[in-house]
C-alpha cells in the first residue's frame, strides 16, 4: 500500500519534537502554528467575535498519490478517533491506494 | 462565596457564548485537489504537500494539541 501517515496540529515545531521524543512517534508530524493549512482543509474551529479562537478539529483526509482528495472525515468531538483498521479500510474503499 | 458564584456564572456564560458563535471552516471535498501547504516538521525543516505525493496514498490527520488526549 505504501501509505504515508502525517499528523498536523497547531503546535510549534519544538513542541512536536518533544512529543515525538517522549512517545517514540514513527510517523511524520507537522506544525501549523500559523494556521495556514488547517483552515484550508476545514479542520479548524473559528469564532468571528474572538479572532484568537482558532483551534484545530480532529479530522482525517486521505489523498491519492496525485494529491486528489479521496476521503474526508471531520470529527465534532476531538477525542473521537478512527481505529487503524477503519483508516486502512477507508484507504482501500476510497480507491486511494 | 457570593463573589465566587458570580465569577463562576460569568465564566460559564462566556463559555456558552463562545460555543454558540463558534463555526467551522468548509472542509475539502472528495474529488478535489488537496490544497497545497508548507509546514515545519519537528526539526524545523519545511515540508510541502508535493514532497509527500507520488509514492502512494497520504493519510493526513489533524489534532488539537500534543501531550493531550485530543
Amino acid at each position: 500500500m505504501n501509505a504515508q501517515v502525517v499528523g498536523v496540529s497547531a503546535d510549534a515545531a519544538p513542541t512536536l519534537k518533544a512529543f515525538v521524543k517522549d512517545n517514540n512517534t514513527k510517523h511524520l508530524l507537522l506544525a501549523d502554528i500559523r494556521r495556514t493549512m488547517l483552515p484550508a482543509y476545514g479542520a479548524v474551529i473559528t469564532d468571528e467575535k474572538h479572532p484568537l479562537f482558532r483551534y484545530p478539529k480532529r479530522a482525517y483526509f486521505i489523498l491519492d498519490k496525485t494529491g486528489t482528495v479521496k476521503y474526508v472525515k471531520v470529527m465534532n468531538n476531538p477525542t473521537d478517533l478512527l481505529k487503524a483498521e477503519e483508516v486502512l479500510a477507508a484507504i482501500k474503499e476510497s480507491g486511494a491506494s | 462565596m457570593r463573589t465566587r458564584g458570580r465569577v463562576l456564572r460569568a465564566v460559564a456564560t462566556g463559555a456558552l457564548l463562545t460555543l454558540a458563535t463558534a463555526s467551522t471552516t468548509q472542509a475539502v471535498e472528495v474529488g478535489q485537489k488537496a490544497p497545497d501547504f508548507t509546514l515545519s516538521d519537528p526539526n524545523g525543516k519545511q515540508v510541502k504537500l508535493a514532497d509527500l505525493l507520488g509514492k502512494g496514498p497520504v493519510v493526513i490527520y489533524t489534532f488539537i494539541q500534543a501531550f493531550t488526549p485530543t
